[in-house]
């Protein structure tokens, strides 16, 4: 989840998440390049007793100021392109999981082996325990094996959100009468935080998504235990 | 006496001609300092992560301080 006075990304729980991080790192980089240059030459014009400060109908400038631009989008796009086809890969799931999304909560249904489905709403801040984090928490997390592929099919029964869970590097619109499809795999087991991130009504704010990656043999005991509740 | 005639032309240009190099020199050690200060020790940050990762004692001991609610710890 992200820490309070953090400026940067949350740490990446999926290889698609630091690939991601790297590329930012990389745009960034290119962005201060830019930036100093500029800056630097705006303060020059600015300091200068000369009057007479605009240059008129120079080739080689030209030249220069169209070619340098032109190789540095080509240093961001190559990188960008290599992310977006990483993304799209054939990636063989797992397991599929329907994230549906509510005004105001997120339901969730494994229906791959049996018909397992439950609601996830936020806790309330005045119910939470010490120690859980506020506007984050859901009564029932999405639950996932480490280490494997993942399908999320996203939709919505009402009006549009937006499943999102950034330390894993997954957003996906949910459209009302639309399948959208993610994939991911948790490199590391744990706990990760996401919020609605579409505008979705008065409780957007407060219909957070919590999925929690465990090994294999601890998912299939909860999913064996939930549905043992959902037939009680 | 008289004196010498002062340059008229070219100002701009000789202005341009000392900066500009600074300034693209200046933008690059940026761009270099920005690599080498937070680009390469993020990518080895992670790559140091994952090498010393045991998985099973990290889900063991977030599973003891009671993290997860698929699994409880041992005593509950």
């Amino acid at each position: 989840m992200a820490h309070p006075s953090q400026l940067g990304f949350q740490d990446a729980a999926s290889p698609v998440m630091e690939e991601l991080l790297h590329f930012h790192d990389h745009a960034l980089m290119i962005v201060f390049l830019i930036s100093t240059l500029v800056l630097y030459i705006i303060v020059a014009m600015v300091t200068t007793k000369l009057t007479n400060k605009y240059i008129l109908d120079s080739q080689e400038i030209e030249i220069i100021w169209t070619v340098l631009p032109a190789v540095i989008l080509i240093l961001i796009a190559l990188p960008s392109l290599r992310i977006l086809y990483l993304m799209d890969e054939i990636n063989d799931p797992h397991l599929t999981i329907k994230a549906m999304g509510h005004q105001w909560y997120w339901s969730y249904e494994y229906t791959d082996y049996e018909d397992l489905g439950f609601d996830s709403y936020m806790i309330p801040t005045q119910d939470l325990t010490p120690g859980q984090f506020r506007l984050l928490e859901a009564d029932h997390r999405m639950v996932i094996p480490v280490e494997s592929p993942i399908r999320v099919l996203v939709s919505a029964e009402d009006v549009l959100h937006s499943w999102a869970v950034p330390a894993l590097g997954v957003k996906m619109d949910a459209v009302p009468g639309r399948l959208n499809q993610t994939a991911f795999i948790a490199s590391r087991p744990g706990v990760f935080y996401g919020q609605c991130s579409e505008i979705c009504g008065a409780n957007h704010s407060f219909m957070p998504i919590v999925v929690e990656a465990v090994p294999l043999e601890h998912f299939e005991n909860w999913s064996s235990l939930m549905l043992e509740d959902a037939s009680l | 006496m008289s004196l010498a005639k002062p340059v008229m032309r070219g100002l701009l240009g000789k202005r341009l001609r000392f900066h500009l190099p600074i300034a693209f020199a200046l933008s690059l050690v940026a761009a270099i300092g920005f690599k080498y200060g937070v680009t390469e020790p993020r990518k080895q940050a992670y790559a140091d992560f994952y090498k010393q990762y045991d998985a099973v004692k990290e889900f063991t001991a977030m599973k003891e301080a009671g993290v997860f609610e698929s699994v409880r710890p041992s005593g509950e």
